[in-house]
């Protein structure tokens, strides 16, 4: 009976699990899509609205937990690679780290 | 002789039909119709005169206008022969290049392709600390040397491995342990793949994301040495995998992140589930993982900017699995945290951090605390004293109690001096409050790279 118990308690748990997956990828899936639908529907005569640069994004997200660090002191390639690292490290969403990215890459050192 | 008369007649006759028939042109002309037409005629003459002035002027810049035409010609035909030179030893170059691949093809030629697709890079962090405590001597009482390296490979994976290389040295006297000890230890090491714009997926040895000062901790980054003493309840790290990323709010910077994952979880020393046996980091190391069942957790952060160096950042996280062998008891946390940021110059965070340990002697028993850390960074005083610009004074509350009847506070207070963007100098002067508590201070200099 224990066993049996046990063993609802693993299914449940599982078929938790398996829910949130689910919901995450389809939720992400759903948001890209969306992303790519409301690009090509973008009206030439709308009023954008101001989109932060990549400095702007820089001094929000970085200076949050360290100095700055100088876009000199690494090289192109290593800037990329220290970008993905913080993005997954920091949580950043891809389209400011990619901008920030370009700012840190148009004055890198070589 | 006849025709004399009619000569005669003749004459008679042109001379009346030349009175007859005589011009109106010969009519009479007024001085003024004559004056009015010879200004006419001057004023024609004159305009003649100025357009034969303008045809000669226009001569003039065509022949100008030639001559440059010419120049440019030559100048063109100069640039031809340039190019037809560079090419042709362009044209060898190739030719000498392919010779040579031909007499030694193993030798690599010079490439100038695309960029390169994979990246190694090495950061991390570096210590060295000097301190005292009440009753014991002072002593240089650690060095550390924690690098990251960094293996990029293409657009969306990443490898990542954190090390912690330590020397620890124990000062001698009632508040010092003595002796001393080396240590190798490996903080992170995990695979992320970046699924899409949304989801990064993560398996290996990971971080966890309870709280955020384990993800965010590096020795340079902290402003005071010591971790706070909360922090001790927890497990940094943990095997296993996780799905995690951000969701941009607006175009304003706002973002809700998450994490959620899986992971071994916190053990049992001997298997058993008494109080004394947990191992929080039990994933690895001398001590098995023996329960069947990992733990599960997650993160969900709210980050909210107004402008840069002005946001909140609030996160609720939290952990529970089994630890025991036998899967009798759980063991789980709750984390809440929060970080404000007001001015380049003025931070404020803090984590209430809050546990339950079912065990079989005590029952179920509570290690918890929080702390709370402020900085102010003297360059906001707008001073214009370089060293005094460079200084952040800090200040951290932090308390701990072990859930079976001990209660430790601390009071800290110290200063960050940036002698570069990396290389930090850090001292503060700690007040404990509490069974065996010793007073203290602990200088560090610490360099990020």
């Amino acid at each position: 009976m224990k066993r049996l118990h046990s063993f609802k308690l693993r299914l449940r748990a599982g078929i938790g699990v398996a829910v949130i997956v689910t919901v995450i990828y389809a939720v992400s899936g759903a948001l890209v899509i969306g992303a790519d639908t409301k690009a090509a529907d973008k009206k030439p005569q709308k009023k954008e609205v101001k989109k932060l640069t990549g400095a702007e994004l820089y001094a929000i997200n970085c200076n949050r937990c360290h100095a700055e660090r100088y876009p000199t002191e690494f090289t192109s390639a290593q800037w990329k690679t220290l970008m993905t690292h913080m993005r997954v490290r920091a949580n950043l969403p891809a389209k400011q780290a990619r901008e920030i990215l370009k700012y840190l890459q148009e004055d890198s050192g070589n | 002789m006849k025709t004399r008369p009619q000569i005669v007649g003749v004459l008679a006759a042109s001379f009346a039909m030349g009175v007859a028939l005589a011009p109106r042109a010969s009519a009479e002309i007024s001085d003024e119709q004559f004056n009015q037409l010879k200004d006419l005629v001057t004023q024609q003459g004159q305009a003649l005169k100025k357009q034969d002035q303008r045809i000669d002027q226009l001569e003039t810049t065509h022949d100008q206008d030639q001559k440059v035409h010419e120049q440019d010609q030559n100048r063109i035909h100069e640039l031809e022969q340039q190019l037809n030179e560079t090419h042709s030893i362009a044209t060898n170059a190739v030719q000498k290049a392919e010779a040579a691949a031909q007499v030694q093809p193993a030798s690599p030629a010079a490439f100038a392709g695309p960029a390169a697709t994979h990246n190694f890079t090495m950061v991390g962090d570096a210590e060295v600390q000097f301190g005292k405590a009440t009753g014991s001597s002072s002593a240089f009482t650690l060095a550390d040397f924690a690098p990251i390296f960094l293996f990029r490979g293409g657009d969306n994976t990443l490898f990542e491995a954190g090390f912690d290389i330590m020397l620890q040295n124990g000062s001698h006297g009632p508040g010092g342990s003595g002796g001393s000890s080396t240590s190798v230890s490996l903080s992170f090491a995990q695979l992320d793949y970046l699924l899409n714009d949304y989801i990064t997926v993560e398996g290996g040895y990971m971080l966890l994301p309870l709280g955020t000062y384990s993800e965010r901790g590096a020795g340079w980054l902290n402003k005071i040495p010591d971790d706070p003493m909360v922090r001790g309840v927890l497990p940094d790290s943990g095997a296993g995998v996780q799905l995690r990323g951000a969701i941009p709010i607006c175009e304003s910077g706002q973002m809700l992140t998450y994490s959620i994952y899986g992971a071994n979880g916190p053990s049992s020393i001997d298997g058993s589930g008494t109080s004394t046996n947990l191992d929080l980091g039990g994933n690895v190391g001398d001590t098995p993982n023996w329960h069947v069942h990992p733990s599960g957790g997650g993160r969900i952060g709210w980050f909210m900017p107004w402008k840069p160096h002005y946001d909140l950042e609030l996160g609720l996280s939290g952990q529970s699995g089994e630890w025991d062998d036998a899967g009798s008891h759980l063991w789980s946390a709750a984390v809440l945290d929060a970080a404000l940021h007001v001015s380049p110059y003025f931070e404020v965070k803090g984590e209430y951090i809050n546990t339950w340990v079912g065990t079989d002697d005590v029952g179920t028993y509570h290690p918890r605390g929080w702390w709370l850390q402020a900085a102010y960074k003297f360059a906001g005083l707008d001073l214009d004293l370089p060293v005094i610009n460079d200084v952040e004074l800090v200040g951290r509350y932090d308390t701990l109690s072990d859930g079976l009847g001990t209660k430790t506070d601390r009071n800290t207070l110290g200063y960050v001096y940036y002698i570069s963007n990396t290389l930090l100098f850090e001292g503060d002067y700690e007040w404990l409050h509490g069974n065996d508590a010793h007073n203290g201070f602990v200088f560090q200099l610490s360099y990020g790279f």
